[in-house]
């Protein structure tokens, strides 16, 4: 077995040895009492529950972030939905689509690409050398960051980019823009932690 | 709109219990409205006592064991599990007329209706079973 980074998840859902359709039901439940935004990791034995989570997020609305293997248990990853994240408004007025950064990026001149999502989405589905500081933390990591560089900034639907744009931009971070619609669009080439 | 899914439950079998049950609390777990229609043998399975010793089918005894070690919740929890989450549960009122059963017998927080009040609900399921 390949040594696997820990991936950071809000709650942890404990299904080992139970049988469908239990670790739906158990990860429903517990969805129910976490915060919109909290990634819930759900360990299974049940072999079939790996297709069952992606139906399941697909069809609750959720997020599939995705699956790790260790030994026989399976940790899937999903990240609870917020009723406000499907109508997307932003307001920061400097974006780019996510074809032009992608054109950007093959031919290397697309500077910093930051992603603010949880570390849980990021680890299995990022664009390639991008950068992560997740938005809770980035008014505590944004001197990571050089404010002369040019920023693109991404998450999932250009909704918590936004955000981080605006906190970057109070910062005196002058070459920022919003990446959208963020990886829900995103088409180029990928990497993740596996 | 939430997916729809109505299921008529007719056997009164363990396997027709798992197979009701299964789909039932998936379907309820994925937010989907369910309803099922217990008529016949299938009134077993809500039967406050025949649920808690559903048959095997002849020659599948020795299933029994599988069963246990998959770690399968047992009916009456699949059954209380339903409720929690919705599922809505109609005894067929003809066939405990002729079977001359009381709504007291069956477990606590069912309906009892005719083949319209299933109908009813059945009309615009996206989903319809039968067991």
């Amino acid at each position: 077995m390949t040594k696997q980074t820990a991936i950071p998840a809000n709650h942890i859902l404990d299904c080992k040895g139970l049988a469908c359709p239990m670790p739906i039901v158990k990860t429903k439940k517990r969805i129910e009492t976490m915060l919109p935004g909290e990634v819930l990791e759900v360990q299974a034995t049940d072999k079939g529950s790996l297709a069952d989570m992606q139906g399941w997020a697909k069809n609750t609305g959720h997020a599939y972030l995705g699956t790790i293997h260790d030994g026989d248990v399976l940790k899937h990853y999903l990240r609870k939905a917020s009723p406000q994240e499907t109508k997307t408004e932003t307001k920061f007025p400097h974006t780019i689509t996510s074809e032009e950064l992608e054109q950007k990026l093959s031919a290397n001149q697309a500077g910093t690409v930051l992603d603010v999502r949880e570390p849980a989405e990021y680890a299995f589905n990022r664009i390639p050398g991008a950068k992560s500081i997740p938005f809770g933390e980035l008014e505590k990591r944004w001197n990571e960051l050089k404010p002369e560089d040019e920023i693109h900034v991404v998450c999932r639907s250009g909704n918590r980019s936004d955000l981080a744009c605006q906190v970057l931009a109070d910062k005196g971070f002058t070459r920022v823009k919003n990446v959208l619609p963020g990886m829900n669009g995103w088409k180029g080439p990928v990497e993740s932690n596996e | 709109m939430s997916t729809k899914v109505a299921i008529i439950a007719s056997n009164g079998g363990m396997f027709d219990a798992y197979k009701v049950f299964n789909i039932a609390t998936a379907s309820a777990a994925t937010d989907a409205e369910v309803a099922i229609f217990f008529t016949f043998e299938g009134l077993n399975l809500i039967h406050k006592q025949a649920n808690q010793q559903l048959s095997m089918p002849a020659g599948k005894e020795h299933m029994a064991e599988g069963f246990a070690k998959a770690n399968v919740p047992s009916i009456p929890e699949l059954v209380g599990m339903a409720q929690e989450m919705g599922v809505k549960m109609i005894a067929c009122q003809m066939t405990m007329d002729v079977m001359n059963l009381q709504k007291e017998a069956f477990i606590d927080g069912i309906e009892v209706g005719g083949a319209v009040t299933f109908l009813d609900f059945a009309k615009d399921a996206n989903i319809s079973l039968s067991f």
